[in-house]
């Protein structure tokens, strides 16, 4: 803002702030992209590859993560050891189970630039399972980011106004039972 | 939701209309779920109450009608499917879930195209609909009833999930993926919904 002074302007500038994501029902690529554009510093008009001037981004409730289609049981995970014989494969299903945590920080890790900056910024990257935060990280938030997909509501949260609002589209016949 | 707000519209500007039914002889009751026979009104008989009333010697059975408010007249009355009635072709979707609870029992099963009235393509639609919405768990109430005492050997994993096409068990992982020009790909939703409306930003990737 320019009524800033001039120290106060250079410090608003390149203050690195901390991002919250509520990661509930949502898609996990969504979450990575968003935490990858913030991770580098590409959401900021100053941005330069070689400045390092990305954000902080903290991930939440990363447990209740929606995938969407039967991705759950499809999309499979490979690791090699480098033995051999020590190539695993493992569904989204089964990884999840294992580390709650897990499937997010690869999608970040996949999303980042491919250079020796992406470790630094997988450092910046905090994510939890659930709602808990330690009293530090908490301190330190500034913005939290809009959720990318917008939950659908269910029939047990509508009211029942809202309910009987909705017209019967069909009549039953009177000799219909079982409903 | 574009369903939903074009019906609360028709249905705000019918309901300063009632229908006072001071004679039961003369109660009027359109029947849609015959086709075959014409649109005409013709007088029947409710659906009754039957009431018992004991005294010293005399017990008197009545049959009591219920007054049925009457829906409002849908726009397009001469259609045979009731989505094509309410012209709602190509605007609902697996989150409207209004819509969709009209047409299922209690457990969760789907009600008879010859009791719903659907036609054949819309009838698909919408099962395919009301399996999407409940592996995303949007239906709570229409579940089986487990038999009393059941308890599950295995607590089943509680992933969220929402466009599934497939059954949770039916379907196998994908172990070998392929190259870029002919990856096997994660299908998302269902191409029969195509034409639908969709209420995000990004089109969905239905092709397996």
């Amino acid at each position: 803002m320019s009524s800033f002074s001039r120290s106060a302007q250079q410090w608003a500038t390149f203050a690195r702030s901390w991002f919250l994501i509520d990661a509930r029902m949502q898609p996990p690529g969504r979450i990575a992209t968003m935490c990858a554009v913030r991770l580098q510093g590409k959401h900021k008009p100053i941005y330069h590859a070689l400045s390092d001037i990305g954000d902080h981004v903290v991930v939440i409730n990363t447990r209740h993560i929606a995938f969407s289609g039967n991705k759950w049981e499809q999309k499979v995970y490979s690791s090699h050891s480098g033995f051999p014989g020590g190539f695993k494969q493992v569904t989204a299903a089964q990884l999840h189970q294992k580390d709650p945590k897990a499937i997010v920080k690869l999608a970040v890790y996949g999303m980042l630039p491919r250079n020796l900056l992406r470790r630094t910024m997988m450092q910046r990257l905090h994510i939890f399972p659930d709602d808990e935060l330690p009293d530090d990280i908490r301190a330190n938030l500034t913005e939290e980011l809009p959720q990318p997909r917008e939950i659908p509501r269910k029939l047990s949260e509508y009211t029942q106004e809202e309910i009987d609002a909705f017209p019967r589209l069909w009549t039953p016949p009177e000799d219909f039972r079982m409903k | 939701m574009a369903a939903r707000s074009l019906l609360r519209s028709a249905w705000t500007s019918l309901t300063g209309f009632k229908l006072k039914t001071t004679c039961p002889n003369l109660q009027v009751h359109q029947r849609t779920s015959f086709p075959g026979l014409p649109a005409l009104s013709f007088q029947s008989r409710g659906i009754r109450q039957v009431v018992e009333k004991k005294e010293d010697k005399i017990s008197m059975i009545e049959g009591k009608i219920l007054e049925v408010p009457t829906a409002p007249q849908p726009p397009n009355p001469t259609a045979k499917c009731p989505i094509y009635r309410w012209n709602l072709q190509h605007k609902y979707n697996y989150t409207d879930v209004l819509l969709l609870s009209q047409f299922i029992r209690s457990d969760g099963g789907m009600l008879p195209r010859r009791i719903t009235g659907l036609c054949l393509q819309e009838h698909r639609k919408i099962t395919i609909c009301v399996k999407m919405a409940q592996r995303e768990g949007l239906l709570p109430d229409h579940k089986p009833k487990l038999p009393e005492g059941h308890v599950p050997k295995r607590p089943k994993p509680q992933l969220n999930r929402y466009l599934t096409r497939w059954s949770i068990d039916t379907t196998k992982p994908i172990y070998k993926t392929g190259l870029k020009w002919c990856k096997r790909r994660m299908p998302v939703g269902d191409p029969i919904l195509k034409n639908n409306v969709r209420y995000g930003v990004k089109p969905l990737y239905t092709k397996q």
